[in-house]
């Protein structure tokens, strides 16, 4: 019980300081904040996968980058599409292609469970990038529409930000949610003992593909709003750094850890953006960083804090 | 592209070269993987520092050879020294922590290569001997990229000699089956560990040496080949060499022909390659272990 409230006491803290952060902050700190919303619900995607799926996902910029190219797709073809309408499009269209693929992925474990959504994720960059008549390959897709939400202009950055604000969180809310239903529950049974749950009349893979195709969707939903954040994607978006990214960001935040993927995005995209202004080599003292963070503290920058309490 | 039989030995020596250079850099990596049961991510870091070494002997020394006794030898103990420090406290942590502690040290390198070589190729010149071209079936031909085939070759069969006639070969077989076992008989796996690391790093870094002349050195060239790395030692069965030698090869020839006749689509078909083995048999061609 005290630990729920304390986290509860974190979350309303979190939240007033992100509801009223455009008022106090320079337009340059809050697209960076924007930025980390949006990856804050791709690497939880991904520490879900890990820590309640027990999976390890090698490839998980392909739903991510779905999620944008669909979306995208959809608002420069679909004439009207609106705002939500385009997000969800980019969530369904990766939840649908990671139900196909997890048909094939929940039969390997470990490292080769990893290896296949890496080859998977390689194969889809691969097709975008060479299918110039759709993707525009390398050049990527510009200029495509930015439809209101509501009537709310969203070209100006703090509508953009309210808005994303509001369907991330409910993004984050709905998979907490769904940690906690029984199907939360039989997810994370089957980590714990894949036979056992095998036993008591689980059907392991299907569960498996219910969880993986979820997690698909929301990667998708946050590749959507990063395409419009960005209002330009080319395959970068989807290509094997995106997939050691999330990595990181789950990894520095603190993979058991519910605040990890905040904290961890967070620290990423300041520390990419800070270290990058100082020096071109910057890619040097973020591998450091990493190696650091591996050694000293493989529970991440939320285990850390937690030990000292 | 008109395909008579010229073309089609052309292709397929270029394919043969490139896909036995893979295949020195992917055995390493498959080795390291069967006894370690690691994916070892800075491995291709390994082979770009033995090309960029191997640049700077040159400057040094000015012969090809020297360096490429000297070079591979100063990769392999990098190789172990990476091994008995970092890589050892990340083993507890399991995959996931040697992916990130892998992939850090290979930012570290890649961008320590920029800070010191700069990020222009360097163009490292065929050393004397190799630099002519012969004749075959009337067209010339390299003879550097001969010689790529036959030193792999050559190393190829040093690798297959110490694996089943040696004790140390043995030791590392027994290793691949069953590590466990080989520690309860009273082996020194963590020495054994750190020679198989330090072997796959000397691979590595023998690769890049003889990869300067043929493709350039240059700071992009680690994250280049290890997805073809991937490819072949995952397909092939991580683990067996057998598996690296033959993947490997077809991969080469995948490359060399798709650039005629599907040449924006050869890097999918890899990828396809690679996705179709892992569904259908996810130990790999020739892998055993599950």
């Amino acid at each position: 019980m005290k630990k729920t409230t304390r986290n509860l006491a974190i979350g309303l803290v979190v939240l007033v300081i992100l509801v009223f952060f455009p008022y106090i902050s320079p337009p340059f700190q809050l697209r960076m904040l924007t930025e980390i919303i949006i990856f804050t619900l791709f690497t939880l995607t991904w520490k879900m996968m890990l820590n309640e799926g027990g999976m390890f996902s090698f490839g998980h910029a392909a739903y991510f980058g779905l999620g944008a190219y669909a979306s995208v797709l959809g608002w420069l073809h679909i004439k009207g599409l609106s705002f939500l309408s385009g997000v969800f499009l980019g969530g369904l269209a990766a939840a649908l292609v990671a139900f196909l693929l997890s048909a094939f992925l929940v039969r390997l474990s470990g490292t080769y469970f990893a290896l296949l959504t890496f080859a998977f994720n390689q194969l889809i960059w691969g097709l975008i990038w060479k299918w110039r008549a759709v993707t525009g390959g390398d050049d990527g897709l510009g200029s495509f529409p930015k439809p209101d939400l509501l009537g709310v202009a969203m070209k100006s950055p703090e509508n953009f930000y309210y808005a994303t604000l509001v369907i991330i969180g409910l993004c984050l809310f709905l998979c907490w949610y769904l940690i906690k239903t029984p199907f939360g529950n039989t997810v994370m049974s089957i980590k714990a003992n894949e036979e056992r749950a095998k036993f008591i009349g689980i059907h392991v893979n299907t569960t498996k593909i219910i969880f993986l195709t979820q997690l698909g969707f929301f990667a998708g939903v946050s590749g959507a709003l990063f395409a419009q954040f960005h209002e330009f994607i080319c395959p970068t978006v989807i290509d094997m750094g995106r997939s050691t990214n999330v990595l990181f960001m789950a990894y520095i935040g603190g993979v058991g850890h519910f605040w990890g993927p905040l904290v961890g995005s967070g620290i990423f995209v300041y520390l990419s953006e800070y270290l990058s202004s100082l020096t071109d080599r910057w890619e040097f003292f973020l591998g450091l960083v990493f190696v650091i963070i591996a050694v000293f503290a493989p529970q991440g920058i939320a285990g850390i804090i937690k030990r000292k309490r | 592209m008109d395909l008579n039989f010229t073309t089609f030995v052309f292709q397929s020596l270029h394919g043969l070269a490139y896909g036995m250079l893979l295949f020195l850099v992917a055995s390493g990596l498959t080795l390291v993987f069967g006894v370690m049961n690691v994916l070892n991510i800075p491995h291709v870091a390994f082979y770009m520092l033995g090309a960029y070494f191997s640049y700077q002997m040159l400057l040094w020394v000015g012969n090809f050879w020297i360096g490429l006794v000297v070079c591979p030898i100063v990769v392999a103990g990098l190789g172990v020294l990476w091994e008995s420090s970092l890589l050892k406290r990340a083993h507890a942590g399991g995959h996931v922590q040697e992916f990130i502690i892998g992939f850090g040290v290979l930012y570290v390198v890649n961008e320590a290569v920029k800070w010191i070589w700069g990020t222009q190729d360097l163009p490292v010149p065929i050393p004397a001997a190799l630099s002519g071209s012969v004749l075959i079936l009337g067209r010339v031909y390299p003879v550097y990229r001969l010689f790529i085939l036959f030193f792999s070759l050559l190393v190829v069969g040093f690798l297959a000699y110490i694996l089943k006639k040696t004790r140390l070969g043995m030791t590392v077989r027994a290793a691949v089956s069953d590590r466990d076992m080989v520690g309860a008989l009273g082996i020194n796996t963590p020495l054994v560990f750190s020679l198989v690391m330090g072997i796959g790093a000397w691979l590595a870094g023998m690769a890049g040496v003889i990869a300067g002349p043929f493709i350039n050195t240059y700071p992009g060239m680690a994250l280049e080949i290890l997805v073809d790395c991937f490819i072949v030692s995952v397909s092939g069965g991580l683990g067996s060499l057998l598996g690296a030698v033959v993947a490997s090869l077809m991969i080469g020839q995948l490359y060399s022909f798709g650039i005629i006749f599907i040449p924006r689509f050869a890097i999918v078909f890899a990828f396809l390659f690679m996705a179709v083995v892992l569904i259908i048999k996810p130990t790999g061609l020739f892998g055993e272990k599950t």
